[in-house]
């Protein structure tokens, strides 16, 4: 089956400085895809070669099996696309603004008037459509520029940073409009928030420095994470005791310990019953799975959390 | 080549000049306006005839002349400019199935639009004030000076709002170059003024040939072919020119 997206050895050149280099990448049909990468990493760029806003240096990329250097035309047919940078006409009225995209889209009216209609409802802008963007909020403009990428029932939809800049509880509604919308779309989205990548993403990619560093659901990042996975167990009494007694067991990777609690990192999750074995007679208070972040993984990876 | 796009973004243009139609004209009346209380009426006693009319009617065409294709120019560097730098509305018609030329052509055929419906507006306002009437066939052999010159300038306003991109050097051209260009070209005083050594340099300027045979068109009735050609080929040139510089720097 064709990919929705599918680069190979891209890089883009600006001047001097090697914004995106060797980036291979390998995105399904119907996936919510998220590219997660500090300021400056190169996402915007790898966006805007896949949108056909801009050309590579070398290498391919393809969207549905079109390639970008020569058939713009026909990605743009499929595509929609929410910029970094809000790009509304200030001096045209919400419901404007969409016409105006309708038409460059080669839309007939009649089917775009019922389209515009169903979509400011499904967004909640259905009240304000005669308002002009810039009388809207942050997350209200956002919205807008999300409903205008969907006008035209794109197979693919690209979000670059969606919800930077927006307050805690805007951004959660623009996420769960992005989960409301999605259907069998592909959607590929950018952003710097651990959190956003792992709330709305089957997949992420994580790049820094115009490079992919690792690519896989986060799951299997975190899976990646030295360590396996990380058990704390708090005693009444005696954890040193039991301390020197787990670090002598084979599928015990390292231990640590803190006061009456003790973080035991497994190999695998099924040597827990061998510890708790091991634990027989102890006054054991609680036992938890202390869970990996992605932030976790984002460190081990790149050796610095993420850039603001 | 398809121009839905260019439509659409043509009749966006026409939109907003719709909306804001009544401050929109009362800026660019005023300007022509001003200068020709000035000098067509407070210094018509000390003027007398040029050229055989009274200077009231002398200065009258290029006023409307100045107006179009000064409105041609601002609309379209500015509007380029903004929308290219600051709303990054360029970039949304982009990542639409249209080309970069639809876009262009439609920019083009908007800054024309404003010119022309300025001038005429201003032509409007001096035929209410002044006593003079042209008769209906200037008017024609007027307007074939007028469209290309507006055109000529919306193409020069799109190629400077396509390569530069901070308004301060947008507004430097238009004093330094723009303005010297409008006023040298026998707007205010007979080309016979200048001296004999400079006016075959003049006569060379496009703005010289839109500006005189413009003037002769609609004070005489009479066609100068040598001038109009000039106008309109500079026109096709600055259209072409326009529509490949934008190509260009859209694709960087
Ligand atoms: N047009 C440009 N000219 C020169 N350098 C650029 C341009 N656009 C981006 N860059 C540089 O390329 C790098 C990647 O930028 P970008 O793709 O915007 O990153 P991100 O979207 O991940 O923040 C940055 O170092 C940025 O400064
Ligand atoms: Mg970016």
């Amino acid at each position: 089956m064709i990919s929705a997206i599918q680069t190979q050895s891209l890089a883009k050149q600006y001047g001097s400085l090697l914004a995106l280099s060797e980036f291979t990448l390998d995105v399904a049909r119907g996936s919510i895809f998220g590219l997660l990468g500090p300021n400056g990493a190169g996402k915007t760029t790898l966006i805007r070669i896949l949108t056909t806003l801009m050309r590579q240096t070398s290498g391919e990329a393809f969207i549905e099996g079109l390639d970008t250097r020569n058939q713009g035309r026909e990605i743009r047919r499929l595509i929609g696309v929410v910029p970094q940078e809000n790009s509304l006409d200030r001096y045209l009225t919400a419901r404007e603004n969409l016409e105006l995209h309708a038409r460059l889209h080669g839309m007939e009216s009649k089917r775009y008037r019922k389209r515009i209609d169903e979509l400011l409802e499904l967004m909640g802008l259905a009240g304000r459509q005669k308002d002009f963007p810039d009388t809207y909020s942050g997350g209200m403009q956002r919205r807008l520029v999300v409903t205008r990428a969907l006008l035209h029932e794109p197979k693919l939809l690209f979000l670059d940073e969606p919800t930077t800049g927006l307050d805690p509880q805007s951004r959660r509604a623009v996420w769960d409009y992005i989960r409301s919308i999605a259907g069998d779309m592909t959607i590929f989205l950018t952003t710097h928030y651990l959190e956003e990548a792992e709330q709305l993403c089957d997949r992420i990619a994580i790049m820094d420095h115009g490079r992919l560093i690792a690519l896989g659901s986060t799951q299997e990042l975190k899976d990646r994470l030295t360590g396996g996975t990380v058990y704390e167990i708090v005693f009444g009494a005696g954890a040193e005791h039991y301390a020197v007694i787990l670090r002598g067991m084979a599928c015990v990777l390292g231990i640590q310990v803190a006061g009456q609690t003790v973080s035991v990192g497994l190999e695998r999750w099924e040597c827990l019953s061998e510890v708790i074995a091991a634990l027989n007679g102890a006054e054991v208070r609680r036992i938890s799975l202390k869970e990996r972040t992605l932030e976790d993984v984002f460190i081990s990876l790149t050796g610095t959390g993420v850039r603001e | 080549m398809r121009l839905r796009g260019s439509l659409a973004i043509w009749l966006r243009d026409m939109l907003v000049l719709r909306r804001n139609i009544a401050s929109e004209m009362v800026a660019v009346v005023a300007y022509p306006l001003t200068i020709y209380l000035a000098f067509g009426i407070g210094m018509k006693g000390y003027i007398g005839l040029v050229d055989g009319v009274p200077y009231g009617m002398f200065i009258a065409p290029g006023l409307i002349t100045m107006t179009a294709v000064n409105a041609a120019y601002s609309e379209s560097v500015w509007s380029l400019w903004f929308h290219r730098r600051v709303q990054f509305t360029i970039e949304s018609y982009r990542v639409t199935p249209i080309s970069v030329a639809e876009i262009v052509i439609a920019k083009i055929f908007s800054g024309f639009s404003h010119g022309l419906i300025k001038g005429l507006v201003v032509g409007l306002v001096i035929f209410a004030i002044t006593p003079f009437r042209f008769p209906p066939s200037h008017l024609l052999i007027y307007l074939s000076f007028l469209v290309p010159g507006s055109a000529f300038f919306s193409c020069a306003g799109v190629i400077c709002g396509t390569i530069m991109d901070k308004p301060e050097t947008i507004g430097r051209v238009e004093a330094v170059f723009i303005m010297p260009l409008i006023f040298m070209s026998g707007l205010f005083f007979p080309l016979s003024s200048y001296p004999a050594a400079i006016i075959p340099w003049v006569r060379m300027l496009p703005t010289t040939a839109l500006f005189e045979g413009a003037r002769q068109a609609l004070v005489n009735g009479s066609f100068l072919y040598g001038f109009a050609i000039q106008v309109g080929g500079t026109a096709l040139l600055t259209f072409c020119a326009a529509v490949w510089i934008f190509r260009r720097k859209m694709a960087e």
